[in-house]
C-alpha cells in the first residue's frame, strides 16, 4: 500500500474519529442539569422576551435538528455564541487558543529536550547511581500532582520570595500591541517561567521513561555491538545509532501524551490564573456556557486527535522500514 | 611471531548468582593469512572469545586473565583509544545474523561510510571509490548502496556485511557463525565467496560455528571448544579424519557428513556444565562414553596425538573403544547425564 | 528466558491432565503459587518497593482506623473558647491556640483529621477505578485480540475514539453531567481509562495467540473458552496487575485534580478538596503550608507507591528490561 493510500485513509479515520468526538460532545452537554437559560435569560424579563431569547438560540427545537444544525454549524468552524458574553465563541477560542499554545510548547519543547536526553543517558549508564536517582526522581515527577506543585511554587516563589507574580499572564497595567509584542515583552516572560517550569517537569518523566525502555531494549540489538566494532565512539552509539533508533516508540507516546499533557496544563492555567483554553472550559462548565465548554472541549480533543494522526505520518518518515500496511 | 596470539585468557561474566566462566583458560595462536574455525556448542564460549578479541563485551562481562598479543602488542593492556584505533581497521568482525547487524534507519552505504571515517581521512571520491569496489568483491549491485537493510534479502544483506567487514582491509576477521542465519545455497554462495576473497587477500580469518561442515570447507586448522576450554586443536584435515577427543568424535556425528550418505545423525545426551561452577577434572566427562573415574578427578593432559592438541585421559583408547562405534546413536545417550531431553544445543 | 515465556504456566499441568483431573488442580494450584511467591520474592527484593508497600499498607490502615486517629469529625466547624469560629488556627506545635495538631481551615474545620478522612476517598477511588478500568480492558482485549476480525476492528476503533478523547477534559465534562461526587468521578475515570489496558493486553493475545502451547490446544480440540480461559486469560493476568498498579496512581491523581477544580463531593473531604479550599482562601499567600502542604505530600505518597510497586513487577514481567546474562 501506498503513502498516499495510507495518508487518505488515515484522514479519513481523523475525521470520523473527530465527528464521534463532536457527537459524543453534543449528546453529553444536552445532559447536563440545570437550566442553561437561567444565565441568559433573567427574572425581570417578560416571558415573552424570555421565549425570544431562548428561541434565538434554537434550545426549543427538537434534539435531532439541534444536532443537524451543529454538525453543520461546526463544519462551517461556526462555534454559535457565549450565553455568558454573547460573544463569539471562535472569537473567545481565538483570545485564548494562543496563550495554552505558548504555555504548553514551551514546556513540552523542554520536558522532551531534558526528557529524552536523560532517557538516554540512562538507558547507557544501565545500573549506575546516576540511573537509579533519575529514574525515581522522574517517577516523583510524575507522582506528584502538578497542581500542588504549582501552589508550592507559588507559595513558596510567589508570596514568600516575591521573585514571581501570584497569578496571570502580564501585570495589570501593561498593555501590550497584540499578541507577538506581548510574548516578546521581558513582563510575559516573568510570567511564563513559573507555569511552564512546574509543566515541563510533570511532562518530563514520561518520555524519560519511554527514552530508557526504549534504549535498553535498542542496545540488546546486534548491531550496537557492530557498531562497536567499527571502533566508532562512545557518543557516536549512544546519540547516532541507539538513541536514533529508540526515539521512535518515543514518538508515539509523545502523542498519547498530549492527552496527558492537555489535562496537566486545564489544573496548571487555573493555578496560576493563566488565561488559557483549559482554564476557560473550566469556567464555562461552572456556568453551563455550552457554546464555550463545547468549543474549548473540541479544541482540546482536536489537539489530541490531531497529534496522533501527526506521530503516524511522522513515524513513517523517520523509520525507512514502515510499509503503511 | 603469529600475527595473535591468545594466552590462557579468562573471560567471565558477572551474575547475581556470581561470575559465569564463560572462556577459562584458552590459548591459540592465528598465523598471518591463516583461517582458524572454532567449534563448539553454543554457549561453549566461542562467541564470547570473538567479542572479548575485539573488545565489546558486553558491561558485565569483562577479561578475568590472560593475554591477547595481536603482532606482539597485549590488546587486554591496551588503553581503550589504542584499541578502539584497532577495531575494524586491523580486526573486524561479521555478525552473527546479518538480519540484525545492521542498523535499520541507516542505509547501507552510510554504515560502511561511517566504518571508513571513524578510522581514516580519505577524500569522498576515494571512499566512494572503495565502497563500489567493495560490493564489486561480494557481488552486489553498486546501485543498491542506498538501500536500507529491510531492502535486502538474508543473502544480500549478509554480502554487505562482509563488504563492510572488509572495507579497511583488516588483517583479521572474526566471522560469528557467517552463514548460521541463511538457507543451504545462501550458505553455500557465502562460504564461497568468503574463500574467494580469503585467497584474494592476506587477511586471516577466525570462523566461529556450530556447524562442523562450515570449518570443514573454510579452515585450515581448527579449535574445538567445550564449556569454556579447548578440547581439541590441529589441522582441519586431521581434525575432521581422525579427532582423539571424544567430544569432537560426538560433534563429528551430530552433523551430516557429504561424503557419507544415509548417516544416522546422533546427538550427545546430556547438557554442559554450569559454568557458575564448572566440575573439576575434566568438563566433558559427565557426557563422555569413554569417562572413567580418572576424569572427574584430574584436568586432562594435554596429548600430541596424530598432529593434533588433544585434552583427554583415554586418548590411548579411542581408537579401540569409541571410533568403530562413534556413529551410533545409543553410544551417546548411555552416558550418566543422558535424559531424554538431551539434544544437542544448537 | 525466553523460554520461559513460550511456555503456558499451565503446560505441564496439561501433559499430566488425562491423568487425574484432581491431581491437575493441585498442580496447578501449586503452580500458581509458586508463579506468584517468586514474583512475589522478586517483588520484595527490591528495597524500593517494600518502602512503597508499607506506605500503602500504612494508609490503608489509616483509612480503616481514621475514626480513631481523627479528633474531630473532618466538617464539624471548630469554635474558640471565647465562641467565635476557629478559623486559621496554627498547628498546636506552632503555638497555636486550641489544640489542633495541623491547625485550622478559613472555614474553621480541623485540618489533621480532614487529612486522615482523606485516605479514605482516595483509596476507594483507587481500588475500585483501578479494578474496573482493569476489568474492562482486560475483557476488551482478550475479546478483541483472541477473536479478531470484525470484533476486533470495531474494538480497536472504540478504542482510537476513546484514545481521542483527552483525559482531565473529559472526565471534567462527565462529572458535570453526572453530578459532582466520588461515583461520578470513578465512572468518568473508568469510561475512558480502559482503552490503555485494552490495547495493551489485545496485542499481548496477539502474540500469545500464535505461540506454540496455544495452537497445540487448538489442534487437540480445545474450546475457544477453554483456551482463553486455561491458557490466554492466566498469561495475561500478570500484564493486567501491572496496569491495574498504573490505574490506582492514576485515578488517585485524577480524582484529587477534579477535587481541586471544584467538582469533587461538596459533602465529603479528601485531598483534592482540601487543596481546593486551601487555593480558593488563598492558602499560600497566607503561609499557612500546614493547610496546603500536608494533603499533596499525603497525594503524591500513595501515587509513587503505586507506580513504585507497578514499575518493579514491571522488571519482572516485561524480562526484556532486565540486564542481560
Amino acid at each position: 500500500m501506498g503513502k498516499l493510500n495510507f495518508f487518505v485513509r488515515r484522514t479519513a479515520q481523523l475525521v470520523v474519529t473527530l465527528w464521534a468526538v463532536a457527537t459524543a460532545l453534543f449528546m453529553l452537554f444536552r445532559l447536563m442539569p440545570g437550566d442553561p437559560t437561567s444565565y441568559i435569560v433573567s427574572p425581570q424579563m417578560t416571558p415573552e422576551v424570555r421565549q425570544r431569547i431562548i428561541e434565538s438560540y434554537g434550545l426549543n427545537d427538537p434534539l435531532w435538528v439541534q444536532y443537524l444544525r451543529y454538525i453543520e454549524n461546526l463544519a462551517t468552524l461556526d462555534l454559535g455564541r457565549s450565553f455568558n458574553t454573547n460573544s463569539e465563541v471562535s472569537e473567545i477560542l481565538a483570545t485564548y487558543l494562543p496563550n495554552t499554545l505558548v504555555l504548553m510548547l514551551s514546556a513540552f519543547v523542554l520536558a522532551y529536550a531534558v526528557g529524552v536526553t536523560l532517557g538516554v543517558l540512562t538507558g547507557w549508564y544501565r545500573g549506575s547511581r546516576f540511573e537509579k536517582s533519575t529514574v525515581v526522581t522522574a517517577l516523583v515527577g510524575r507522582s506528584i500532582p502538578s497542581f500542588w506543585v504549582g501552589i508550592l511554587v507559588i507559595w513558596v516563589f510567589g508570596a514568600t520570595f516575591g521573585v514571581i507574580p501570584l497569578s496571570g499572564m502580564t501585570s495589570i497595567g501593561t498593555e501590550p500591541e497584540g499578541f507577538v509584542d506581548m510574548v516578546t515583552s521581558l513582563d510575559f516572560l516573568h510570567h511564563l517561567v513559573a507555569p511552564m517550569l512546574v509543566l515541563a517537569f510533570y511532562y518530563m518523566g514520561y518520555p524519560l521513561l519511554i527514552m530508557r525502555n526504549s534504549m535498553l531494549e535498542t542496545l540488546s540489538e546486534d548491531f550496537i555491538d557492530i557498531c562497536r566494532a567499527k571502533g566508532l565512539s562512545e557518543r557516536a552509539i549512544m546519540f547516532r545509532h541507539a538513541a536514533r533508533n529508540a526515539m521512535l516508540p518515543v514518538l508515539t507516546a509523545a502523542a498519547i501524551a498530549v492527552g496527558f499533557a492537555i489535562g496537566g496544563s486545564v489544573l496548571i492555567e487555573t493555578v496560576f490564573g493563566w488565561p488559557g483554553i483549559g482554564r476557560e472550559m473550566i469556567r464555562a462548565v461552572m456556568r453551563r456556557d455550552y457554546p464555550v465548554a463545547q468549543g474549548t472541549f473540541l479544541v482540546l480533543a482536536l489537539s489530541v486527535v490531531l497529534m496522533n494522526f501527526v506521530a503516524d505520518l511522522l513515524y513513517g518518515v523517520l523509520d525507512p522500514r514502515v510499509t503503511y500496511e | 611471531m603469529a600475527m595473535l596470539e591468545v594466552e590462557d585468557l579468562k573471560v567471565y561474566y558477572d551474575t547475581a548468582e556470581g561470575a559465569v566462566k564463560a572462556v577459562d583458560g584458552v590459548s591459540f595462536e592465528i598465523e598471518e593469512g591463516e583461517n582458524l574455525g572454532i567449534v563448539g556448542e553454543s554457549g561453549c564460549g566461542k562467541s564470547t572469545l570473538a567479542k572479548a578479541l575485539i573488545g565489546i563485551l558486553p558491561q558485565n562481562g569483562y577479561i578475568a586473565g590472560g593475554e591477547i598479543r595481536f603482532r606482539g602488542e597485549d590488546l587486554t593492556e591496551a588503553p581503550e583509544r589504542r584499541r578502539r584505533e584497532l577495531r575494524w581497521d586491523e580486526i573486524s568482525m561479521i555478525a552473527q545474523s546479518a538480519m540484525n547487524a545492521l542498523d535499520p534507519v541507516y542505509t547501507i552505504r552510510q554504515q560502511i561510510l561511517e566504518a571508513i571515517e571513524a578510522h581514516h581521512n580519505w577524500s569522498r571520491t576515494k571512499s566512494q571509490e572503495r565502497i563500489d569496489e567493495m560490493f564489486d568483491l561480494v557481488g552486489l549491485d553498486r546501485e543498491r548502496q542506498t538501500d536500507y537493510p529491510h531492502q535486502f534479502s538474508g543473502g544480500m544483506r549478509q554480502r554487505a556485511m562482509i563488504a563492510m567487514s572488509l572495507v579497511l582491509e583488516p588483517s583479521l576477521i572474526l566471522a560469528d557463525e557467517p552463514t548460521t542465519a541463511l538457507d543451504v545455497i545462501m550458505q553455500d554462495q557465502i562460504l564461497k565467496r568468503i574463500n574467494e576473497i580469503q585467497e584474494a587477500s592476506s587477511a586471516s580469518m577466525m570462523v566461529i560455528t556450530h556447524d562442523v561442515a562450515v570449518v570443514a570447507e573454510t579452515c585450515d586448522r581448527v579449535v574445538v571448544m567445550y564449556a569454556g576450554e579447548i578440547a581439541e586443536e590441529g589441522p582441519a584435515a586431521a581434525i575432521f579424519d581422525e579427532p582423539y577427543h571424544p567430544y569432537t568424535l560426538g560433534l563429528k556425528s551430530a552433523f551430516p557428513n557429504i561424503r557419507e550418505a544415509d548417516q544416522d545423525l546422533v546427538s550427545i545426551g546430556g547438557h554442559p556444565p554450569d559454568l557458575h561452577d564448572p566440575p573439576t577434572g575434566c568438563r566433558f566427562a559427565e557426557r563422555c562414553p569413554m569417562a572413567t573415574e580418572v576424569c572427574s578427578r584430574e584436568d586432562p593432559p594435554e596429548v600430541e596425538v596424530g598432529g593434533l592438541r588433544s585434552y583427554c585421559h583415554h586418548v590411548d583408547d579411542i581408537d579401540t573403544q569409541l571410533r568403530p562405534v562413534a556413529d551410533r546413536a545409543e553410544t551417546w545417550q548411555n552416558t550418566d547425564a543422558a535424559d531424554d531431553r538431551g539434544l544437542a544445543d544448537d | 528466558m525466553s523460554q520461559k515465556h513460550e511456555r503456558s504456566i499451565f503446560a505441564d499441568v496439561e501433559e499430566y491432565e488425562s491423568d487425574e483431573e484432581f491431581s491437575a488442580w493441585r498442580r496447578n494450584l501449586r503452580l500458581w503459587r509458586s508463579t506468584l511467591s517468586e514474583q512475589w520474592r522478586l517483588l520484595t527484593d527490591d528495597s524500593l518497593v517494600v518502602a512503597a508497600m508499607a506506605i500503602l499498607g500504612g494508609f490503608i490502615l489509616l483509612a480503616f482506623v481514621a475514626p480513631v486517629v481523627a479528633p474531630h469529625d473532618p466538617l464539624e466547624r471548630m469554635y474558640t473558647e471565647s465562641g467565635l469560629i476557629a478559623k486559621w488556627i496554627e498547628p498546636s506545635f506552632l503555638g497555636g491556640e486550641g489544640d489542633f495538631l495541623l491547625g485550622t481551615t478559613a472555614q474553621g474545620y480541623d485540618i489533621f483529621s480532614q487529612l486522615v478522612y482523606g485516605a479514605r476517598p482516595a483509596l476507594l477511588v483507587g481500588f475500585v477505578a483501578a479494578v474496573m478500568t482493569v476489568g474492562i480492558g482486560t475483557m476488551v482485549g482478550l475479546t478483541a485480540g483472541y477473536y479478531g476480525g470484525y470484533v476486533d476492528d470495531f474494538l480497536m476503533r472504540l478504542v482510537d475514539f476513546v484514545y481521542g478523547l483527552p483525559l482531565l477534559p473529559t472526565v471534567i465534562v462527565l462529572v458535570t453531567v453526572l453530578g459532582a461526587g466520588l461515583d461520578s468521578i470513578i465512572l468518568a475515570f473508568v469510561l475512558l481509562q480502559w482503552r490503555t489496558s485494552a490495547r495493551v493486553i489485545r496485542a499481548l493475545v496477539l502474540s500469545l495467540r500464535e505461540r506454540a502451547f496455544v495452537k497445540a490446544a487448538r489442534v487437540s480440540g480445545a474450546s475457544n473458552w477453554r483456551i482463553l480461559s486455561r491458557h490466554i486469560a492466566p498469561n495475561v493476568l500478570p500484564m493486567a496487575f501491572l496496569y491495574g498498579a498504573f490505574a490506582i496512581a492514576w485515578a488517585i491523581l485524577t480524582e484529587a485534580g477534579v477535587s481541586f477544580l471544584g467538582l469533587g463531593d461538596p459533602n465529603s473531604v479528601s485531598w483534592g478538596v482540601m487543596l481546593q479550599g486551601a487555593r480558593v482562601y488563598s492558602a499560600m499567600t497566607e503561609g499557612t503550608w500546614w493547610w496546603f502542604v500536608p494533603p499533596g505530600v499525603c497525594i503524591a505518597l500513595v501515587v509513587i507507591s503505586g507506580f513504585l510497586i507497578g514499575r518493579g513487577y514491571e522488571e519482572i514481567v516485561n524480562p526484556e528490561l532486565q540486564v542481560e546474562q
